[in-house]
């Protein structure tokens, strides 16, 4: 796990997203700042941590149609190694490598496969079944990307969690159940329950990310 | 044991012990290197068993890695349909040679397996297969045990499959088998042997070792539990047979037994060569002091050698020519006579036995003695005795004796033997060597009056040994001097009684005492008349056990002990006795009467003869004293006033054994005697030698020409008789007249023989008598 990162392109997809989520919100709205200690560090690099503030009790507002997002393939790496979308989001996997790649998920919640290309499919591979696809390139085993697919439309990515960190996200009011994921979690780390009721609200969740990581187990959902 | 074996078997003893321990602490050193090289080679063997073991379940686990990583194999593991599964884990098996495929779940929960009886759900094989751990690169860990199952044994080898996240483990079974035993073995050199737990007990599965001969013992073999934990499931067995680790080692010991083999065979023909090449110049150096001592001196020591054994063979050479020049002086010392070149006793002994053979011709031995020797040394000196000796020993060689019958047996002792032809007489030889020898000697213009007496024996007839004849001649010799006779020949009478000497003494005081002393008498006949002259008185010992004995029984005896003295007396007394009383009967009849140098050395003899006389009142010129010649040895002059002092007694003097003494005839004109009496061995060589005829001839002219009556005695027939009478000899003595007798029987013999008429002038002696009563009064 040692590609670089194109931070520039990762701020480039997160905020019209942010914009997206605030525009969709109802009369008071809220910012959340959600942050996340490290008590017990990876011994890898730094990983992407997802927070996801699941609203309870109300349904999410339908998806728009036209939600889409990229994970490239550089320098036999995808990225970002860590996505999270909304379900129903057409995901494209441009090739941005001299080589061919083939990008696979033999499991659930979509099973496909971009069979050997170069360059950019003409067509994005929608999801629409929440839950956390493992991608994975056929020819090159160290190539594995996370594609969080969740029903919430309040979430945000921390990038690069090293001891600390924390990220802010704008919610209406009402409640919510707080779920945090990280790909070197080896258990699913228990949600924080959240009543939003004023303009600001804050959480933090300590994360023990020594044990042997188990991404699936620790995806917040069955 | 022969010094070249013993030479040989010590060398081979000493180097077969030096080998034998050799060999023992090499043996023993190889079993402990063997011993430890096994050691070492199990340790070291299980090392690589582990490394290899190692190995292999890298091998396996790449192996299997890349399985896993396969993107079919992949794609078709995420297929929940286990039908599919199980073909595509089959196929999977198949590709990489594993009899055993089982997928699980991350935590071990069996999805679908190949070869395998594992059940669906449960966890296959042990819990620590699922262990997760990652690498360095933040990979699961593949993970690996031994199993069992149905009696197989497989080496599990778990990968997990990435899906790309770790989904689920593939657990890939290769049967341990005899393959990888062969493969094992050929790495590490061991037996190998995997044995599973059955119950309580193992059971050999797979080995490389047959299993009879498959080491067993600790010191053989290792055990290593498979998997390595406290209790395993399978256990390998790592051995090698001590026999084997023995192999490079029992080479060296052959090579070692082919050294010690060689080393003692070249060995042993080395110490035989050796051994030999001292022990023949020793056997020849021995050969050759054999030869010494059988006295061969002429064998040549030969050893050709530069080292001690031929310094010994030289030294033995010259000891041999030094053995043999001492040999021949001790010889010459030991058998010859150094001054006269005669034979010595022992040499004489020595050839007179070998003389003496059984059946052989009579030997007659004579033992001379020469008269008044010392004298001559004192008085001439030691080279006029030795010039006489020499003279002496020339003469009996010259003539009577062939050469190597004559010995000088001490400084005046001579020894002659002769071999006697059936004729011959004995006394007739001696007598020969008598005149031989009485011819004066001169030495240096001087002559030297010496004379010889004689011994003589003859064998068989004395004896049959050189040394019992010898002293048979010394026994006659003894007899011949004390009678003062020229010789004598030994009679059997003449042994001396083998009793105690201190007894015979006793026995003779008792004759004395007890009157068994008898006097004989033997006739004196007148030759020319054939009257009766007189007689001699005789002494003979009527033993109360031993008979009638001569005087040779015990006058030597009574001579030796002092004892004569009284026997004289006694004679004479007994003599004059019976002489008055042949007087006062009117027949007087002149006795002679032996007396001995003892009774001339007695310087009061005189006076006691005279006391006889009187006492007996007899006239003194019926008694004639016979002396032999002998008497006047040592003390001539002594002597000579004794009879001087006897003749004034008016009594006669006689010298008996005439022609063998001493007497010079100075020495005769000196003495005042009346009558010689030539000896008997002179008469008894009268009838065969004319040169005998010649001494008795002049004998008797002599004793005539100095006035005196001459006496033959020994007549024993009428030749000599005649001869005698022709001679003018006087009066003659001997058998042919009449033997020795007893007082009675000679009285009567006497009866009626014509008896020459004793002069009327005879008167007694009385204590009147001039000189005598002084003397007499003396005593």
């Amino acid at each position: 796990m040692t590609a670089r990162r194109r931070p520039s392109r990762c701020a480039a997809c997160l905020g019209p997203l942010a914009v997206l989520v605030l525009g969709a919100g109802g009369a008071v709205a809220a910012t959340v700042t959600v942050t996340l200690n490290v008590a017990a560090a990876s011994p890898g690099p730094p990983q992407d941590a997802v927070v996801v503030l699941d609203p309870i009790g109300v349904a999410a507002p339908p998806p728009p149609r036209d939600l889409v997002t990229t994970i490239d393939q550089v320098n036999k790496q995808f990225v970002p190694q860590v996505s999270i979308v909304r379900a129903g989001t057409g995901v494209s996997f441009p090739n941005s490598d001299q080589i061919k790649h083939d990008v696979y998920s033999h499991y659930m919640p979509k099973v496909f496969e971009l069979k050997l290309y170069a360059g950019r499919p003409t067509v994005p591979v929608v999801f629409d079944q929440p839950g956390l696809e493992t991608l994975g390139c056929n020819v090159h085993d160290k190539m594995h990307a996370f594609l969080g697919i969740v029903e919430s439309p309040y979430f945000a990515k921390i990038e690069h969690l090293g001891r600390t960190g924390s990220v802010a996200i704008n919610a209406p009011a009402g409640r919510y159940s707080v779920h945090v994921w990280h790909p070197n979690l080896s258990s699913r780390v228990s949600p924080q329950p959240l009543e939003i009721k004023t303009d600001t609200a804050a959480l933090s969740f300590d994360l023990d990310l020594s044990g042997i990581p188990d991404p699936k187990a620790a995806w917040p959902w069955p | 044991m022969q010094l070249r074996t013993r030479i040989a078997v010590t060398f081979l003893l000493l180097l077969t012990t030096v080998l034998a321990v050799a060999l023992t602490v090499v043996s023993h050193t190889n079993r402990q290197n063997a011993a430890h090289a096994l050691t070492e080679q199990l340790q070291s063997g299980d090392k690589e068993f582990h490394a290899v073991l190692d190995l292999n379940v890298r091998l396996l686990r790449n192996a299997a890695r890349v399985m896993a990583d396969d993107a079919g194999f992949r794609a078709a593991i995420a297929d929940r349909d286990t039908e599919t599964l199980v073909s595509v884990l089959e196929n999977a098996g198949t590709r990489i040679d594993a009899p055993m495929v089982v997928l699980t779940a991350l935590d071990g929960r069996v999805i679908a397996a190949s070869g395998s009886r594992a059940a669906i759900g449960q966890t296959f094989a042990d819990r620590s297969l699922y262990t997760r751990r990652l690498d360095a690169e933040g990979d699961i860990e593949p993970n690996d045990t031994v199993v069992v199952e149905h009696g197989r044994i497989y080496q599990l080898v778990a990968v997990v499959i990435n899906n790309p996240l770790p989904v689920a483990w593939v657990v890939m079974g290769f049967e341990i088998d005899q393959k990888t035993a062969k493969a094992l073995k050929d790495i590490t050199g061991l037996g190998v042997t995997f044995a599973i737990k059955s119950g309580e007990s193992w059971v050999d599965v797979v080995s490389t070792e047959p299993g009879t001969q498959r080491p067993r013992s600790a010191e053989e073999t290792r055990r290593i539990g498979l998997p390595e934990v406290a209790s395993p499931t399978v256990v390998v067995t790592l051995s090698k047979s001590f026999a084997d680790a023995m192999l490079p080692f029992d080479r060296l010991t052959r090579y070692l037994y082919w050294i010690a083999g060689i080393a003692l065979a070249v060995s042993a023909a080395a110490a035989f060569i050796l051994a030999r090449n001292i022990t023949r110049p020793l056997q020849n150096i021995t050969a050759a002091v054999d030869q010494i001592r059988a006295g061969v001196y002429d064998a040549p020591v030969i050893v050709q050698r530069r080292d001690e054994l031929g310094l010994l063979a030289e030294g033995i050479q010259v000891m041999q020519s030094a053995v043999q020049s001492r040999d021949q002086s001790i010889r010459r010392l030991a058998y010859e006579d150094t001054l006269t070149g005669l034979m010595n006793r022992a040499a004489f002994n020595t050839r007179l036995e070998e003389a003496l053979r059984p059946g052989g011709a009579s030997v007659a031995v004579a033992v001379i003695n020469l008269h008044r020797f010392r004298r001559i040394n004192e008085h001439l000196g030691y080279a006029v005795g030795d010039a006489v000796l020499k003279t002496i020993a020339a003469r009996l060689t010259d003539g009577a004796c062939p050469t190597g019958q004559v010995a000088r047996l001490a400084a005046d002792q001579f020894a002659a033997f002769m071999p006697l032809q059936p004729s011959d007489s004995l006394q007739s030889w001696g007598a020969t060597l008598l005149v031989r020898l009485s011819d004066p000697i001169v030495v240096a213009s001087q002559p030297i009056d010496i004379t010889a007496t004689l011994g003589l024996a003859r064998s068989p007839a004395d004896a049959t040994s050189a040394d019992e004849l010898l002293r048979c001649a010394d026994l006659a010799l003894e007899r011949a001097r004390r009678e003062k006779r020229g010789l004598a020949s030994y009679e059997p009478a003449m042994k001396p009684v083998e009793r105690d000497q201190l007894s015979l003494l006793g026995e003779l005081r008792q004759a004395v005492d007890k009157d068994e002393l008898r006097l004989f008498f033997q006739p004196k006949v007148e030759l020319t008349t054939g009257r009766i002259a007189g007689a001699e008185v005789l002494l003979r010992w009527q033993h109360p056990t031993r008979g009638l004995l001569g005087p040779g029984a015990f006058i030597p005896f009574a001579e030796q002990t002092g004892f004569i003295r009284q026997i004289t007396r006694w004679t004479l007394n007994q003599s004059l006795a019976c002489s008055a009383e042949w007087l006062t009967a009117g027949h007087p009849l002149p006795l002679s009467v032996n007396v001995t140098v003892d009774d001339i050395n007695d310087e009061n003899f005189h006076l006691r003869v005279a006391n006889a006389l009187t006492q007996h009142r007899l006239p003194p010129d019926l008694l004639t004293l016979e002396v032999t010649e002998s008497g006047f040895i040592d003390d001539p002059a002594r002597a000579i006033a004794m009879l001087d002092a006897l003749a004034q007694l008016g009594l006669h003097l006689s010298i008996d054994d005439f022609g063998t003494g001493y007497s010079s005839l100075s020495h005769l004109a000196r003495m005042p005697v009346h009558e010689v009496k030539i000896d008997r061995s002179f008469i008894l060589g009268l009838e065969s030698d004319a040169e005998f005829a010649a001494v008795v001839r002049s004998a008797i002219d002599m004793g005539h020409s100095l006035g005196l009556q001459v006496v033959a005695e020994g007549i024993e027939n009428e030749t000599i008789a005649r001869r005698l009478t022709d001679m003018h000899c006087d009066v003659a003595q001997g058998y042919l007249y009449a033997k020795p007798m007893p007082r009675a029987e000679f009285e009567r013999w006497l009866d009626n023989r014509p008896r020459v008429p004793v002069p009327v002038t005879a008167r007694a002696l009385t204590n009147d008598t001039p000189g005598v009563a002084a003397k007499l009064a003396a005593l």
